[in-house]
């Protein structure tokens, strides 16, 4: 115990001392290898870490802070020991890349033990997968005490039944379920989604004949073809089945 | 020296100033999953599509909650939830700033309460995902008659259900075997 609350002070007095060197080494448990191309995109000259002292070192005596990425697998958990015990006191332990937080999309593999904290005391999480450079930069950046952590965790409670609107308020579920999975189908969830409910605003007007022309002038200034071939192709579902209804 | 001085001067900064200044994203880019609490009906599925059970899902029916969580310790930013969401709940946002320092931090948790069953007395479903089916209903303009009728049924549990409709299977049959 006595020993940790020395430890903790002499990190407190590393992260003010080493503000303008800070040695990284960094310590691949298992991982897919996205997580290193992240980082070694992050020392690059568009993000440069240097300029805040940041530098990836080749070897855990040298480090400062350690950074492990993947999964803790079983076969690598011996050489992160390894790492982690020749890096000198005090070193700050970050958990890097949805692997190292928590085991990521390996978490119930056989040979996974979990995140880095399944072994090591870490002090800051960096989620991603992998994180992207900014998102590196600013996870460092807080390990050292220069920025704030800007995620809270959050407890949300029902006190009353709340009522859930339909997304698509005034249009037949029906019908929304074919024009968005007609979307979706042809662009994407993403922009599928986007679209038929752009589709579907005009679609609340009820009338047809009105839905029709909006349609039609849209589609006549639209400049990006593939979108007006979408819109095209989501206004034919309509039209049957107004035509159908009417008939 | 002066030659390589001009061209540094022609070329310009190639370093972003992240992070003091921010630094713009691309578009499409997958970032933290942001729930809204008041749009979720608490289907599950996002949980079932999830890929790494960033998000899960747990029914206490002593309590009578189910509660939905997440880890975005976990989450790989796939857009799974996103893509199945029925209601839009979740959504990738742009905020990559996820970083902390404890690992509470980095979980959301939401309870939403059961419906209790009017025959057996025991929960079984969110009652806000029964009201949304009613709206649904409503909505495709299944409800015209007997509004009530459907109100009632959606608050009995599948197990209740189910028996009733064998009983009265069994009376038609009965019925039919006398005559
Ligand atoms: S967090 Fe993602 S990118 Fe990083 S090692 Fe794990 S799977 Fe690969
Ligand atoms: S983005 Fe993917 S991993 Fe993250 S919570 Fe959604 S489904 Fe799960
Ligand atoms: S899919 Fe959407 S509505 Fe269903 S539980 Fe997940 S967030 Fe809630």
């Amino acid at each position: 115990m006595d020993q940790e609350v020395k430890l903790a002070e002499l990190k407190a007095k590393l992260k003010n001392v080493i503000k303008r060197s800070v040695y990284v080494y960094r310590v691949d448990c298992g991982g897919c290898n996205g997580c290193e191309i992240e980082i070694f995109a992050a020392i690059s000259p568009v993000y440069d870490p240097e300029r805040f002292g940041i530098k990836v070192v080749a070897s855990p005596r040298h480090a400062d802070v350690l950074l492990f990425t993947g999964p803790m697998t079983r076969a690598m958990r011996l050489p992160a020991i390894r790492a982690y015990k020749a890096a000198p006191d005090p070193k700050i332990v970050v958990a890097y890349g949805a692997c190292g937080c928590s085991g990521g999309i390996f978490h119930d593999c056989y040979c996974v033990w979990g995140g880095a904290d399944s072994l090591f005391p870490v002090d800051v999480y960096i989620p991603g997968c992998p994180p992207t450079p900014a998102a590196t930069l600013y996870g460092l950046a807080m390990a050292l005490d220069l920025l704030q952590q800007k995620i809270k965790g959050e407890q949300l409670v029902e006190t009353e039944v709340t009522r859930v609107t339909p997304k698509y308020e005034g249009v037949c579920p029906d019908l929304a379920k074919d024009i968005e999975r007609e979307a979706r189908r042809l662009s994407g969830y993403l922009h599928g989604r986007r679209i038929a409910a752009q589709y579907l605003e005009f679609v609340r007007e009820k009338d047809p004949l009105a839905v029709d022309r909006k349609i039609k002038e849209l589609v006549k200034q639209e400049k990006d073809p593939r979108l007006a071939e979408i819109f095209l192709s989501l206004h034919k579902i309509y039209m049957e089945r107004v035509g159908h209804n009417a008939g | 020296m002066l030659k390589l001085l001009k061209k540094t001067l022609q070329v310009g900064q190639a370093t972003v100033e992240y992070p003091f200044k921010p630094v713009e994203v691309a578009p499409g880019f997958r970032g933290k999953p942001v729930y809204n609490f008041s749009r979720c009906i608490a289907c599950g599925a996002c949980a079932t599509a999830c890929p790494p059970n960033a998000i899960t899902m747990d029914c206490d029916l002593e309590r009578g909650i189910k509660s939905w969580n997440i880890n975005y310790g976990r989450c790989i930013f796939c857009g799974r939830c996103e893509e199945v969401c029925p209601t839009g709940a979740i959504a990738l946002s742009a905020e990559f700033e996820l970083a902390a320092a404890r690992k509470e931090d980095l979980y959301c948790r939401a309870e939403v309460q059961l419906c209790k069953c009017i025959s057996c007395g025991e929960y079984f479903g969110p009652s806000r995902e029964l009201e949304y089916v009613l709206a649904i209903l409503k909505q495709a303009r299944l409800l015209e008659s007997g509004h009530e009728g459907w109100e009632q049924l959606l608050k009995v549990c599948p197990k209740c259900r189910r028996r009733k409709i064998a009983g009265s299977g069994a009376k038609a049959l009965g019925a039919r075997a006398r005559f």
